[in-house]
C-alpha cells in the first residue's frame, strides 16, 4: 500500500511539473513574404507561438487544397500553426454551438452564410466589420457581401461568392444544356430511352435546398426576410405548384430515381449513370479531377426555365466565408486575420479559382483572365445572376424543417402540393413563433 | 479473538490494507505490449493509404491525449493521497480503503452524471432559447419550468407530431425489437449450445453485427434499403415480389428501420442466453431424460426458469437501449418520412439542437428519464432482481 501511495505521490509530482512547465517560445514571426499579393492588409502576426484550430466545412480534394494552402500560410507566419478540422456543415452548426458553450471552439470557421443568422442571434461569433474594419469589404464582390449581412451588419469575410445550385450536364451523354423544363423532359426521356437503367436527371430530393430554385421559378420564395421577425411564406401556389413539378418529374415523367439523396445522386453522376445533376458550385472540384473526367466532361448551365411562367430557376446564392468566433481573442484573433488575409489575398484567391473552380469573392480575382475565361465558371456566373440571395435569419431553418417533410410527402404522393404548402405554412409560423 | 472486530488490528487495517502488486507479471507482459503497439505503428507507417496518419500526428495526438491523461491521472494521485491521509492516518476509519477505491468512481460519476443532471433540470425551469442562448442571457423560474413541461404534454415536440403519438410510437419500437432480440438470441443459443462442427466459427459469425461499429452498420444497412440499388429489393424482386419504397412510405421506413435494429441487437442477446443456458447443470436434463420428459416439457420446466436470472436483466438492459436507440433511427430514416419514425429521444435531440428548444428539450429530457425509471423500478420491484443487495 505504501509502495502504491509512493508511486502515485511521484506521478502527481511529475505530472504537476510538466503541465507547469513554461512552453518553448519561438523567435518573433517573419512580416509576410513579398510574394504574397500586395492586396494583403498589412496585419500583425503574433510574436510568440500560437495555434490557430479551424473548422472547415470543405471536404474531399477541396479540402486537401485548404489544408495543403494552410501548410504555406504557416511557412510563411513562422510560429503560426494551423490546424484545419473538416466538419460537415451540419455538424459545424451543432458542434460549434454546445463548443463554444464549454469555451472549446475553434479560433476561425471556415461555412456557409446560413450560420451566420444562428450563431450571431445567439452571441458566439463577432461581426467581421468589427473585426477587420468596415472599409476591407470594399474589394469583395457584392453578391459575397450582401450575403453576409445581418440586422445591418457584414458578419462574414467572403472567401466565395455563389455557393449556388445549378445544372450540371455530362457532355458525353447529352451535347447540350435544356433550356427549359418541357426540354429537359424530353431530353431526359430520349436518353433514358437510349440508355435504359440510366436517369436523365438526379439531384438530392431529401432536402428543400434543391427545392428553392424551382420555387423562385414559380414566382414565390420561402421566407419574407424584410420583415422582423422574417414572416413564412410557403402557404403560396408558387410553393404548392413547384412540389407538385418536383413530385411529376418523379412519378410522371420519371426522369428522376423514385429515391436519391445527395450521395446517390453525387455518385449516380460520377458513374456516368446520370446525364444531368443539379448540384452546387461545390461540387465542380470533385468532377473535374483527374478521375472523374474519364467519365465526365462537364457542362455547366442555368437551371432550366420554367415553361409554365417563362421565369429562370433562381437557386440561393450565398457563399462561404470566415466567421469569427467570439471567444477568439489576443494572439490568435491576430493570427486569425492573418489567416483570412493571406486566404482572400489575389493570388490565394486565383489558386483558389484554379483548383476548385469555384467563383472568387475577391473583386480584382473575379476580374482575371482565369475566371472570365473559363466555360465552367462562365456558366457558374451565369447562373449565379439569376440567383436571390439567401435570407440568413435564424427563422429561415424554421422554413427548412418545415418544408422538408411536406415536400416529402409530395414526392411521394401521399399529399398534394396545395395540402403540403399550408402545412408547411402552418409549421413554420409555430416554429418562429417558439424561437424567442 | 476476532480479527476484525480487535480495534488494534482494525486500525493496522486501516493503515496497511494488504494489497500486493504483480510486478513480476507487469514486466513480463510488458515487451509483449510494447512489441504489438510497435508493429501496429510500423504497419500505419508503412500504408500509402494512411499518408494523413504521419507521425508527427501520431505525436500530436498522443500529446494532447496524453497531457489530459497525465492531468488526470495527476488528479486522481492527488485525491487518494489526500483521502490516505484524512481518513487512514488521522480518522483511522476502518472502511478508508473502501472510500479510497471508490472515490475515483463516484467523482467520475458526479462529474458525468450527477452534475448534467441537476443542470438539465435546471435547463428546464429556464426559457433557454437560441435568443437566450450564453449564460446570463437566460433566467431560471417555476413559470418557465411549468410552461416547458406543459408544452411537452400539449404542443407538438417536432414541427407537426406531438408528444404522444411519439411515445406510443417508441413503445411499439421497444416492444417489437425486445422481443425479437429475446426469441432470436434465444433460438440461436439454444442450437449453439449443443455438439456442433465449426461452433467456434459460427459463433463468430453471429457476433459480428454487434461487433461492428453501430454509426458504420446502421449507415450500410441504410444504402441496402434504397429503392433501386438495395440488396433488400433485388432480393425482393428476385423472388418475384414487387419493390418497396423503404425509405420514403411511414411503414415501410419503420420496419427497415426495426429489422435493421433486430439485427444489431440479436448478438448481444445470443451471448448471454449462451452464457446462461451453459451455467445449467447437465443433471437436470439427465434426470428429465430418465423420467421420459419431451424437449419441449424440459425447456419449459428447466431451462427457461434456470434462464430467468440471466434474461431478465438483460431483457430491462435491452428495454432501456431500445428505447434510447437514437443511432439506427436518425441514420437510417433521420426520423422520416415527414416525422413518422421518430421516437422520444430522436425527437428530443430535434427539439434541442435543430429547433433550438433548449427549455422544452430539457423537461423533454426529464420526462423520459422518468418513463424509463419508472419501468425500471416497477420491473426490479416485480422480479425482486435487486433482492439479494438488500438483504
Amino acid at each position: 500500500m505504501k509502495k502504491l501511495l509512493m508511486l502515485a505521490a511521484l506521478i502527481a509530482i511529475a505530472a504537476v511539473v510538466v503541465a507547469c512547465a513554461p512552453a518553448t517560445t519561438n523567435p518573433p514571426a517573419a512580416s509576410s513574404s513579398s510574394s504574397v499579393a500586395s492586396s494583403v492588409a498589412p496585419t500583425a502576426v503574433p510574436a510568440k507561438a500560437v495555434k490557430l484550430t479551424i473548422w472547415c466545412k470543405e471536404g474531399g480534394v477541396d479540402l486537401d487544397w485548404v489544408k495543403a494552402t494552410a501548410k504555406t500560410f504557416e511557412s510563411k507566419n513562422p510560429g503560426v500553426t494551423v490546424e484545419v478540422i473538416n466538419k460537415n456543415v451540419e455538424d459545424l452548426r451543432n458542434d460549434f454551438q454546445t463548443a463554444a458553450l464549454a469555451g472549446t471552439g475553434p479560433d476561425l470557421l471556415w461555412t456557409v452564410n446560413d450560420h451566420i443568422g444562428v450563431f450571431a442571434t445567439a452571441k458566439l461569433i463577432a461581426a467581421a466589420e468589427d473585426v477587420m474594419g468596415k472599409d476591407y469589404f470594399s474589394k469583395f464582390v457584392k453578391p459575397g457581401n450582401d450575403a453576409a449581412l445581418f440586422q445591418g451588419k457584414l458578419w462574414g469575410v467572403p472567401i466565395s461568392a455563389g455557393n449556388h445550385l445549378m445544372l450540371l450536364y455530362n457532355k458525353n451523354l447529352i451535347k447540350t444544356a435544356p433550356q427549359d423544363t418541357d426540354e429537359m423532359i424530353k431530353m431526359a426521356k430520349d436518353f433514358q430511352t437510349a440508355n435504359p437503367g440510366k436517369w436523365g436527371l438526379v439531384f438530392n430530393e431529401t432536402e428543400p435546398f434543391w427545392v428553392a430554385p424551382w420555387i423562385g421559378g414559380f414566382g414565390g420564395w420561402p421566407l419574407d426576410d424584410t420583415k422582423i421577425p422574417a414572416v413564412a411564406t410557403l402557404g403560396t401556389k408558387a410553393n404548392a405548384d413547384t412540389m407538385n413539378f418536383l413530385a411529376s418529374l418523379r412519378n410522371t415523367e420519371k426522369i428522376i430515381p423514385l429515391e436519391a439523396d445527395y450521395d446517390g445522386a453525387d455518385g449516380l453522376f460520377k458513374d456516368g449513370k446520370a446525364a444531368m445533376i443539379i448540384n452546387g458550385d461545390w461540387s465542380i472540384g470533385g468532377y473535374t479531377t483527374v478521375t472523374a473526367t474519364k467519365t465526365i466532361d462537364l457542362g455547366v448551365a442555368r437551371i432550366p426555365k420554367v415553361k409554365a411562367t417563362g421565369n429562370w430557376p433562381s437557386p440561393m446564392t450565398a457563399g462561404v466565408y470566415f466567421l469569427f468566433p467570439a471567444s477568439t481573442k489576443g494572439d490568435k484573433l491576430d493570427a486569425a486575420k492573418a489567416f483570412v488575409n493571406y486566404f482572400v489575398s489575389k493570388d490565394v484567391q486565383i489558386d483558389f479559382v484554379k483548383k476548385l473552380t469555384r467563383l472568387p469573392a475577391l473583386t480584382d480575382a473575379g476580374n482575371d483572365p482565369v475566371v472570365t475565361g473559363s466555360a465552367i465558371l462562365k456558366g457558374s456566373f451565369d447562373q449565379m445572376s439569376v440567383g436571390k440571395p439567401m435570407p440568413v435569419v435564424p427563422e429561415m431553418r424554421c422554413a427548412w424543417d418545415s418544408w422538408k417533410p411536406n415536400y416529402q410527402e409530395v414526392l411521394t404522393a401521399k399529399q398534394t402540393g396545395d395540402q403540403a404548402a399550408a402545412k408547411a405554412q402552418a409549421a413554420a409560423v409555430d416554429c418562429i413563433s417558439k424561437l424567442k | 479473538m476476532s480479527s476484525i472486530t480487535d480495534s488494534k488490528t482494525t486500525s493496522k487495517l486501516a493503515r496497511s490494507p494488504n494489497i500486493d502488486v504483480d510486478w513480476q507479471g507487469l514486466s513480463r507482459n510488458l515487451p509483449m505490449f510494447l512489441l504489438v503497439v510497435g508493429v501496429i505503428w510500423f504497419l500505419i507507417s508503412f500504408f500509402p493509404m494512411q499518408k494523413a496518419l504521419t507521425t508527427d500526428y501520431m505525436v500530436s495526438s498522443v500529446t494532447d491525449v496524453g497531457n489530459f491523461l497525465l492531468g488526470l491521472v495527476a488528479f486522481f494521485a492527488i485525491i487518494e493521497i489526500v483521502l490516505y491521509i484524512v481518513l487512514v492516518r488521522i480518522l483511522q476509519w476502518r472502511y478508508a480503503l473502501a472510500y479510497m477505491l471508490l472515490a475515483p468512481g463516484a467523482i467520475g460519476l458526479a462529474t458525468l452524471f450527477v452534475y448534467p443532471f441537476i443542470y438539465n433540470i435546471a435547463i428546464a425551469f429556464s426559457n433557454r432559447s437560441l435568443q437566450h442562448f450564453l449564460p446570463g442571457a437566460y433566467d431560471y423560474s417555476l413559470d418557465y419550468g411549468i410552461t416547458n413541461f406543459t408544452s411537452v404534454f400539449t404542443g407538438n415536440v417536432l414541427h407537426d407530431t406531438g408528444f404522444w403519438e411519439v411515445f406510443f410510437r417508441t413503445w411499439v419500437w421497444t416492444i417489437i425489437n425486445v422481443t425479437f432480440h429475446v426469441l432470436g438470441g434465444l433460438g440461436l443459443a439454444l442450437l449453439l449450445n449443443r455438439r456442433l462442427a465449426f461452433k467456434g466459427v459460427y459463433r463468430t459469425i453471429l457476433v459480428l453485427p454487434w461487433a461492428i461499429p453501430q454509426v458504420i452498420a446502421a449507415l450500410a444497412l441504410r444504402g441496402e434499403f434504397h429503392y433501386q440499388y438495395g440488396f433488400v429489393n433485388n432480393m425482393l424482386v428476385g423472388i418475384g415480389l414487387p419493390r418497396v419504397e423503404w425509405l420514403n412510405e411511414p411503414i415501410p421506413a419503420f420496419i427497415a428501420a426495426t429489422i435493421s435494429n433486430i439485427w444489431l441487437g440479436i448478438p448481444f442477446m445470443m451471448v448471454i442466453i449462451l452464457g446462461g443456458l451453459q451455467s445449467i447443470a447437465a443433471e437436470y436434463y439427465e434426470a428429465a431424460e430418465i423420467d421420459g420428459a419431451s424437449g419441449w416439457q424440459q425447456f419449459r420446466s428447466i431451462t427457461w426458469p434456470l434462464l430467468q436470472p440471466v434474461v431478465a436483466p438483460a431483457t430491462v438492459l435491452g428495454t432501456i437501449w431500445t428505447f434510447n436507440a437514437f443511432n439506427v433511427i436518425y441514420l437510417i430514416t433521420q426520423g422520416g418520412p415527414a416525422e413518422k419514425t421518430d421516437i422520444l429521444v430522436t425527437a428530443l435531440f430535434k427539439a434541442a439542437f435543430e429547433f433550438y428548444r433548449y427549455g422544452q428539450g430539457a423537461a423533454f429530457a426529464i420526462v423520459i428519464f422518468f418513463v424509463l425509471f419508472s419501468v425500471s423500478a416497477v420491473y426490479i420491484r416485480m422480479t425482486g432482481a435487486l433482492k439479494a443487495v438488500t438483504e
